[in-house]
């Protein structure tokens, strides 16, 4: 095994505007502060530095996380920890939109970063995953809903990706392939994805983004089901749990909950549990296109309110296996204990 | 269940596309007149960020109250106050709504709960506690809202604002009107921690980021923190990202702004051509009823402009009335 020392880079996109919708006053949602946010980009970048990755590539942004950053690691090389991973933005404007997550992200594809950590919700991991293609995403959850990321320590995320990224873990055990489903109108004259959920409300306006009035739910389709996540994919789980690994999707009809034949109690949003009228459901088969049955309203992806259409435009939903990939963060560590990776220091790169 | 999918009628869409397009061309026009030289003292214009007034006013009652900022004319239409009244005070003319001895950065209606524009930065944030703590002893659901930019969120008026508001648990609601620049100096510089919902955190208070260029995202973001001031939920703040397509001051040359950022904003992010095109691509409102709105509108500034001009100056006798008030 040959050593390397600074050929892994690592992208991390951090967003600094997740968790500020108006979920902060219609349910009781957390809004966590950019200076945690700054700790927890720390946390990982004080966790991938023990395993040996020398250089980070980040998304610059203008809502406060760099500055941070730039004062917690001014201080590390001045207490003289010259071993602590450089961290340097991708030359990509800021705008404050989503577009920065787009061309930053394509910059670390390009520069051939191995695994990307993103900081942010269920919005700010579909952004990464329209770009980032087979480059593997390592999620931690700071935003609303959180269904895609999954709650855990950020340094554990940052351990199992430092290990992951510089080989000490198989690919086979470190990265998972997800489903994703995709949104056509018209053929492909708009199109977009979702990493979760997509729904179809008869309102016609994108307003506050976050969708959280289930009397206007006509139709959900999710990549997975899950009991234990709240938002709109909660709605299927709470119905027929599908995991992520499972195959297929599920598809629910939706209807106002005073002429549904079923209602369901729904945790919509954190601390808000809502009425959602249910029709029926079936599994979503990959690969097969569905037709939407209504013929105007707003689409959500991923719970936020993104795409209008009208009579004049046909939308069809695919779901599509191995989609994308993600980092095992669970299966990175228990192959690091039980290959006691982490056992004497340092740690000895290995080529990847 | 209703065919219209907005959480507004007919006639309010039409009533709310009115007043965001008289609020332009209101701008639009004392910009005009002001290079004329023909307007007296200093103008800041709300051209473009009519979204953030209109979104936020459509929820108010008469009885509520409003403190807003040197950039207020925005919020003087969309709170009710006449236009003719206050083209006439900027002219400053003795039939203006405070008798022409207010103009643009004072003009104030207290009879519809406009407690004035101010060109002290971050000065309205106290007056609204103090209608706020009035409101919670009257106990009849008003409210009142403070306006501010990015600027004047820095002042300490404000920020002691937040940490009153919150400790007397008052009907208050803050809105930064985020418009990116405190004058000349990019927010991005000016502003610490950068977060205004970790600013309202800090006082104990919910805190909502929205494109403010966005009608229906302030409309329902504003429904729902009022909704909670109303009922008791004590205060909030709502900050609201917008862009402002004059300078700051008329006159400004806006050196600060990068090439062609002005048209571009004017072209893509126009708040009026968004609602526009949301209102009529759904078939709630047509493209006639928008074009009919538009004359009533310019034939009332013209109007507007031609008495402003015609009417009187205050006289030397106006100097001393309105100083003092009997109790």
């Amino acid at each position: 095994m040959s050593k390397i020392s600074s050929t892994v880079t690592i992208g991390l996109v951090a967003n600094p505007f997740s968790a500020r919708d108006i979920r902060r006053v219609i349910s009781n949602a957390a809004s966590l502060q950019v200076s945690d946010r700054a700790n927890i980009v720390m946390r990982v970048l004080s966790a991938i530095s023990t395993c040996g990755v020398k250089r980070v590539l980040m998304m610059p942004e203008n809502g406060g996380i760099s500055s941070f950053l730039k004062r917690d690691l001014l201080r590390k090389q001045q207490l003289g920890d010259n071993c602590f991973t450089e961290l340097e933005m991708t030359k990509t404007p800021i705008n404050g939109t989503v577009e920065d997550t787009f061309a930053s992200t394509k910059a670390m594809v390009d520069s051939g970063v191995k695994t990307i950590v993103v900081l942010g919700g269920d919005g700010t991991h579909r952004a990464v995953a329209k770009v980032c293609g087979q480059v593997p995403i390592a999620g931690i959850s700071t935003g609303t809903n959180n269904a895609f990321p999954e709650y855990r320590e950020p340094t554990i995320t940052g351990l199992a990706v430092g290990l992951a990224a510089t080989g000490h873990i198989p690919e086979s055990v470190a990265f998972t392939l997800n489903k994703l489903l995709c949104v056509k109108i018209n053929d492909g004259e708009r199109s977009d994805i979702a990493l979760v959920d997509v729904v179809v409300s008869t309102e016609r306006y994108i307003g506050a983004r976050a969708l959280w009035r289930t009397e206007n739910l006509r139709e959900l389709f999710v990549t997975f089901a899950d009991p234990e996540v709240i938002g709109m994919s909660s709605i299927a789980g709470l119905l027929e749990p599908v995991s992520r690994n499972d195959f297929g999707g599920l598809h629910v009809l939706l209807d106002d909950p005073e002429v549904a034949k079923n209602l369901l109690q729904v945790p919509i949003a954190p601390g808000l549990i809502n009425t959602v009228g249910v029709q029926s459901w079936q599994q979503l088969k990959p690969g097969i296109p569905f037709t939407l049955r209504q013929s105007s309203g707003i689409i959500a992806l991923d719970g936020e309110r993104e795409l209008e259409f009208g009579p004049e435009d046909t939308v069809q939903v695919t779901l599509y296996e191995k989609a994308f990939r993600t980092v095992n963060i669970g299966a990175c560590m228990r192959h690091t204990g039980q290959h006691r990776l982490l056992v004497g220091a340092p740690l000895e790169l290995l080529a990847t | 269940m209703s065919d219209n999918p907005f959480p507004l009628s007919r006639d309010e869409l039409l009533n709310i596309y009115q007043t965001m397009r008289t609020i332009r061309e209101f701008e639009e026009r004392v910009h005009v007149e002001f290079s004329r030289g023909d307007i007296p003292g200093f103008v800041h214009l709300y051209a473009g960020e009519e979204a953030s007034a209109t979104g936020i006013m459509a929820h108010l009652r008469e009885d509520d109250r409003i403190a807003s900022t040197h950039r207020g004319h925005g919020h003087c239409i969309a709170k009710g106050v006449e236009v003719k009244g206050m083209m006439a005070e900027i002219f400053g003319k003795k039939s203006g709504v405070c008798g022409g001895k207010g103009g643009s950065m004072h003009i104030a209606d207290l009879d519809k709960g406009m407690m004035g524009a101010n060109g002290i930065l971050g000065a309205g944030a106290p007056l609204v506690c103090g209608a706020a703590l009035a409101a919670k002893y009257r106990d009849k659901g008003d409210i009142a809202i403070s306006f501010v930019g990015d600027g004047a969120s820095n002042q300490g008026t404000f920020l002691e604002s937040l940490n009153l508001a919150s400790i007397w648990n008052l009907p208050a609601v803050f809105v930064v009107e985020n418009n990116g620049y405190a004058e000349s100096t990019s927010v991005d510089w000016a502003v610490a921690c950068d977060s205004y919902v970790d600013r309202a955190s800090g006082f104990g208070m919910p805190g909502v980021t929205v494109d403010g260029t966005d009608f229906f995202a302030v409309y329902e973001a504003a429904g729902e923190i009022i909704r909670r001031a109303r009922e008791g939920g004590g205060p909030s703040l709502l900050e609201c990202k917008m862009i402002r397509f004059f300078g700051h001051f008329e006159g400004d040359m806006q050196t600060y702004r990068a090439e062609g950022e002005v048209d571009e904003i004017r072209a893509k992010r126009d708040c009026i051509k968004s609602f526009s095109k949301t209102v009529t691509a759904a078939g709630v409102l047509s493209q006639e009823d928008l074009e009919a709105c538009d004359t009533d509108v310019l034939s009332l500034i013209e109007e507007a402009v031609s008495t402003a001009k015609a009417a009187e100056l205050p006289t030397e006798a106006d100097l001393l009335t309105d100083v003092y008030v009997n109790y």
